[in-house]
């Protein structure tokens, strides 16, 4: 029969059609009895190997058994252009693939145990390359009518994933996480609307303090605070002895703070006035329409608590405000300076003779006007 | 093996270690490379892009890179990862409100290929301020214990205002990376 193959390759020159259809499929049967052996050793020798993998366990060993193995598959992938048209027979030789390739997986996981972490990664990575190689000659090489089906279906698949997904990870991170750790309450101002809210420290020894979710309300602290984080605030007036430490403040809204502190920091604000003194130089990210101006507040033994807190000396970096959203050499529009005429004058917070003294309407009046004519509009 | 002999050799010869200082703004990255250095730290204005210290500490030459930690610039950590040798991760310990933040931008480092194989020191900073969590709080609201077995790495407390712990945590970092790239010579 061979014999008779032969003979009709020397014919196919002469173009005979009938004869050409033999010759192609006998190229094919060819082919596919080559690709079959191929196969066949293949399979074979990574069955020898994976029994012997535990005697030798060295890198090197395991290295050249991987290459090896990769290489074939490789070739294996680039002949699959070649090897058929016939989807069900691309589908074997498809299957063959895959199961080479779990094959080359089975071989680094036997491997793992004594192999550098990195090195396992890198070959659990190839393996993936390949599964994904693999996959997407799958799909370009058979036919696509059947695969649109088939896409739909994945499609389906994935709408339910999603929508099932978030929920369960929700689950599983938010409530271990809570159940792990209880956040001690610290000491702070929280979650009050319309009022006037005071604390002093003076003579004793604090940490940090925590000003939060405040509408409308005048918040008054006397004494030095090693740090303060001031956050969600709505309408409100803050007037801070010396901070030793930092100040952070996020998210606050036609807010007046009155505050000394080494560093300032202030996230995500918008139309509000800071009167500030500062060792360094203050920053804001993504505020807009702030101002400032320098530090104005006054209580009975502010003088010491300033010296104590090394913020006697008006730097005036309050003026020299860093805006992170705003890199260049040009003055940013989200912050200005506010204009001589239109500052509070000193705010005394002293606990007596406070109330009478303070400069509250004038305050209130002015927040308005700001309002009604943002700056840098 | 020889690409990693010869690096090795090189490495030796500068006895040079590259350290990455990373975490949140406000969490005292600056004030530490400062402290550990002996100079001044009462002025320091948030850092606008980042610092280069190069410190000699015991037999090694330390390049400290200490990068911003705002939000705005966090993007460009990446732009610091090559040859990291060793990763410091700060937090603010008194900052119970941002510790999700700190979590979840720590997750997203270690999963950066290029910082594998870097030792990773996480300093709980801010520990002389009252009300600040104990390392060991931290390392559970970082859930440390599920990170990945083949990390070296270490918690330690401390105060870049007194400049206590800097030192233990240092130490341990240059240990550990000597042992890795120098072998213990």
């Amino acid at each position: 029969m061979e014999d008779e193959n032969f003979t009709n390759v020397g014919q196919t020159e002469t173009l005979d059609p009938d004869l050409q259809k033999k010759h192609l499929s006998m190229l094919e049967r060819l082919s596919n009895r080559n690709q079959n052996r191929l196969d066949n050793s293949l399979t074979r020798r990574s069955e020898s190997e994976s029994s012997s993998s535990p005697s030798f366990e060295s890198t090197s060993s395991f290295f050249s058994r991987f290459s090896d193995l990769k290489c074939s598959i490789e070739s294996q992938l680039v002949d699959s252009r070649t090897v058929s048209l016939d989807p069900t027979q691309l589908k074997s030789y498809f299957e063959k693939i895959s199961a080479s390739i779990s094959d080359l997986e089975k071989l680094v996981a036997e491997n793992s145990y004594f192999l550098p972490s990195y090195d396992v990664r890198s070959s659990l990575k190839t393996v993936s390359d390949l599964k994904q190689s693999l996959e997407n000659l799958n799909s370009e090489l058979i036919p696509k009518k059947k695969f649109s089906f088939k896409n739909k279906a994945n499609r389906k698949e994935s709408v339910v994933a999603e929508v099932k997904e978030p929920p369960v990870s929700n689950c599983n991170n938010a409530l271990p996480e809570k159940m792990r750790f209880m956040v001690p309450d610290s000491p702070g101002f929280r979650s009050k609307v319309g009022q006037v809210l005071v604390e002093s420290f003076r003579g004793s020894e604090v940490g940090e303090f925590t000003i939060s979710d405040l509408d409308s309300c005048e918040v008054r602290i006397i004494g030095r605070l090693r740090a303060l984080f001031v956050h969600r605030l709505k309408n409100c007036r803050v007037y801070v002895g010396p901070v030793m430490g930092s100040v952070l403040i996020e998210e606050v809204e036609e807010c007046i703070f009155v505050m000394a502190s080494h560093q300032i920091r202030i996230h995500s604000a918008k139309r509000s006035d800071f009167y500030l003194r500062v060792r360094s130089r203050p920053i804001i990210e993504d505020t807009s329409s702030v101002r400032f101006a320098s530090y104005c507040l006054t209580y009975e033994g502010i003088e010491e608590d300033l010296r104590d807190a090394n913020l006697d000396d008006e730097t005036g970096n309050w003026a020299n405000v860093d805006d992170f959203k705003w890199l260049r050499a040009i003055q940013s529009p989200n912050w200005s300076i506010l204009p001589e005429n239109e500052r509070v004058r000193i705010v005394d917070i002293s606990t007596r003779e406070s109330r009478n003294e303070k400069r509250n309407p004038p305050n209130k009046s002015f927040l308005q006007g700001l309002i009604l004519c943002p700056l840098g509009a | 093996m020889g690409l990693l002999s010869i690096i090795r050799k090189i490495k030796r010869k500068e006895k040079e270690m590259r350290i990455l200082m990373v975490g949140l703004d406000n969490s005292g990255k600056t004030t530490i490379v400062l402290k550990i250095n002996g100079e001044d730290t009462s002025v320091i204005s948030p850092t606008l892009g980042f610092n280069i210290k190069t410190i000699t500490y015991q037999k090694y030459t330390l390049n400290i890179w200490d990068v911003g930690g705002q939000k705005t610039i966090r993007s460009y950590w990446r732009n610091y990862f090559e040859q990291t040798d060793g990763l410091v991760w700060v937090v603010d310990s008194s900052d119970l409100r941002r510790l999700d933040d700190c979590k979840m931008e720590l997750d997203n480092l270690l999963k950066e290929e290029r910082l594998s194989g870097a030792s990773l020191l996480i300093l709980a900073n801010k520990q002389d301020i009252k009300g600040a969590l104990t390392p060991e709080e931290i390392g559970k609201v970082l859930n440390l214990e599920a990170m990945d077995k083949t990390r070296h790495w270490k918690i330690v407390g401390c105060s870049a205002y007194t400049g206590e712990g800097l030192l233990e945590g240092f130490d341990w970092l240059v240990q550990d990376i000597a042992s890795r790239i120098y072998m213990l010579d």
